[in-house]
């Protein structure tokens, strides 16, 4: 184990510690010899960043096991909550038992990816900025973002991700006719925009720490963030619920993170949302993008 | 601390020639003196988070929106006027299931004791619960009266959103109820307190046996929300499942109130259900004196 962590911080500290690129200087050596330039580095630093990861979780096995009971047990009193509700009636919003079952999954699988990859590391921003431990970060031959997005790799939400798989499967048994394939093709799609929506969102809630230094809330935050997408655009009715429904479509487009995936595989196959669903995802990972790095310029460093 | 004086002098004055011993009332004023005095350094203290307070206090209620649609999107599935009260059991409208909801979060902000569980397990395992040992100070006493200052300053802050979240809301209550049921339900708040307080105190007091509970902390507020009806009203679940909850001491934690102010407990099931919040108290105070002299006997004062 200690190797792993050593070979991490030998690569960490033997690139230079001024990026190249910033100051105009030619990378071509370096991504001959392969070692530092070249968008190879990205998948090997993030491939050395989830050994590191796994090895500093498997320090912890308890605490490993404990993280994924209590995911295990809030998935049943989910399932529990809504098999009560579907107790009562056949449908909500529209979506039967098996439909929402389905959505569940999805939300589950999703949320667990977005928090193993990346909610931990947003959640350290605030730190890296009072500490002023982000200048090192920033100094590295590597885009910043990436670098701050994938500092801590959550391994504990990564069985969530098989737990919401299977509940999925689950919902797909009880449907009348299984999806075609252009649904399930829409259905990858879409759920990898919902990703990149959840990813963009919460770089962009992160952001803001730099300028409010203290970010304990971010947490917070995503929770509720997580409430509003883990319910179908359907239930958005009534005279303030369509409004609202509307503008989380279509100005702050939260509902398509997991309605338009799990829509098109088990309901309606909508290639107008689909085609929107990636509009969007484009628009704003790149205001999110535009967001964390206007943020950075105004980083003033502190600490020692 | 100017009364800090006061109780030291009468201390000191053990030693006195004129020693007369204090008379059984002069004791009792100085204990309540020194425990009065912990509720109001905490509550100065406390006071200087407000604006944390409000905030959280305002997040608390956000998640509401979608439960609001939600449970409208279910009522309208299932085109009933009221779910639940099969097998002799509770039934609720919508107005009175968002009503339960919103009673369930004035239920949790008089039960819920965050970071006491923790703060208890760091005193036993960094040794400052060495303090309750040598100073004439009563584990259980100060962090009540700790706890009482910390609801008590949360209150004073958190009183101006929940007006304002009630009378937004006002629609979904069918007005006041008896001055009778006013005064249980302000009862049953009391009981809500005292036990959340014994629950959380006891799975800190498991600190002796195993210095690190966080982890069984998270399982046990995991459950407690689904098990104490924070989630939906326990009369929603199978006959058998409901009865049992119900009979358990997390129920007091939320779901008593919130029924007792709805009049879902009939007048002569309140006596009855008001002893048993008040014998699960007295389970809970044994048991927490059990686990408290248990684990002192084997506490070993690690640290400075």
């Amino acid at each position: 184990m200690e190797v792993e962590t050593e070979s991490m911080t030998m690569t960490m500290h033997q690139s230079p510690s001024v990026d190249p690129e910033r100051f105009g200087v030619q990378t071509d050596a370096a991504d001959r010899s392969g070692r530092v330039g070249g968008l190879g580095r990205y998948p090997r630093l993030l491939g050395a960043m989830l050994r590191f990861s796994l090895t500093h979780e498997m320090a912890f096995r308890a605490n490993f096991l404990i993280k994924v009971l209590v995911e295990v047990i809030w998935l049943g009193i989910l399932l529990i909550f809504y098999r009560t509700v579907f107790a009562q009636t056949d449908l909500v919003g529209g979506w039967n038992q098996s439909q929402y079952l389905f959505f569940v999954g999805c939300f589950f699988a999703l949320n667990g990816l977005v928090e193993a990859f990346f909610l931990e590391s947003c959640q350290e921003l605030s730190d890296l900025i009072r500490t002023g431990d982000l200048d090192s970060l920033l100094l590295k031959p590597i885009d910043e973002q990436f670098l701050i997005s994938i500092r801590r790799f959550d391994w504990g939400t990564v069985p969530n991700v098989a737990m919401g798989a299977g509940v999925m499967l689950s919902g797909l048994s009880g449907l009348d006719s299984p999806p075609n394939a252009a649904a399930v093709a829409a259905f990858v799609v879409t759920f990898i925009c919902g990703l990149i929506l959840s990813y963009s969102f919460l770089i962009a809630i992160a952001s803001c720490s730099v300028w409010m230094i203290r970010n304990q809330g971010l947490l917070e935050i995503w929770w509720l963030v997580s409430n509003l997408v883990r319910h179908p655009r359907e239930i958005y009715k009534g005279p303030w619920g369509e409004p609202l429904g509307w503008f989380l479509t279509f100005v702050a487009p939260f509902l398509l993170i997991v309605h338009v995936p799990a829509s098109s595989m088990v309901r309606v196959l909508d290639w107008n949302l689909v085609g929107y669903t990636v509009a969007a995802t484009v628009v704003v990972f790149l205001v999110s993008r535009r967001l964390f790095r206007w943020s950075i310029r105004h980083y003033r460093s502190a600490g020692g | 601390m100017p009364r800090s004086s006061s109780l030291e002098s009468s201390a000191t004055s053990d030693c006195s020639p004129t020693w007369a011993a204090p008379s059984r009332w002069t004791r009792s004023v100085a204990i309540v003196n020194k425990y009065f005095w912990v509720f109001r350094v905490t509550l100065a203290e406390r006071l200087t988070y407000r604006v944390d307070f409000l905030l959280t206090s305002i997040f608390r209620f956000l998640p509401l929106v979608t439960t609001v649609l939600l449970w409208g999107a279910i009522y309208q599935g299932s085109g009933r006027q009221e779910l639940g009260g099969g097998s002799e059991g509770v039934a609720f409208t919508y107005r009175e299931m968002i009503a339960y909801l919103l009673l369930v979060q004035v239920s949790r902000t008089f039960s819920s004791m965050p970071n006491l569980a923790t703060g208890v397990a760091r005193e036993i395992r960094d040794g400052s619960l060495k303090r309750y040992l040598i100073q004439p100070l009563d584990l259980v006493g100060y962090h009540l009266m700790h706890r009482l200052a910390h609801k008590l300053s949360y209150m004073m802050v958190a009183v101006v959103p929940y007006a304002a979240i009630f009378w937004l809301c006002r629609d979904f209550f069918e007005g006041w109820p008896p001055p009778e049921v006013i005064v249980a339900w302000v009862v049953s708040l009391g009981l809500a307190l005292v036990l959340g307080y014994l629950i959380e105190l006891s799975v800190g007091l498991i600190a002796f046996w195993m210095l690190e509970i966080t982890s069984i902390l998270y399982i046990f507020m995991t459950i407690n929300f689904f098990v104490s009806g924070h989630m939906l009203p326990l009369d929603l679940l199978p006959a058998g499942w409901s009865g049992l909850l119900k009979a358990l001491p997390f129920s007091y934690l939320a779901y008593f109130p919130a029924a007792v102010f709805l009049g879902k407990v009939a007048a002569q099931e309140l006596p009855l259900g008001l002893a048993m919040g008040l014998a699960w108290i007295v389970v809970f105070w044994v048991l927490v004196r059990l686990l408290l002299g248990r684990g002192l006997r084997r506490y070993s004062a690690y640290g400075g």
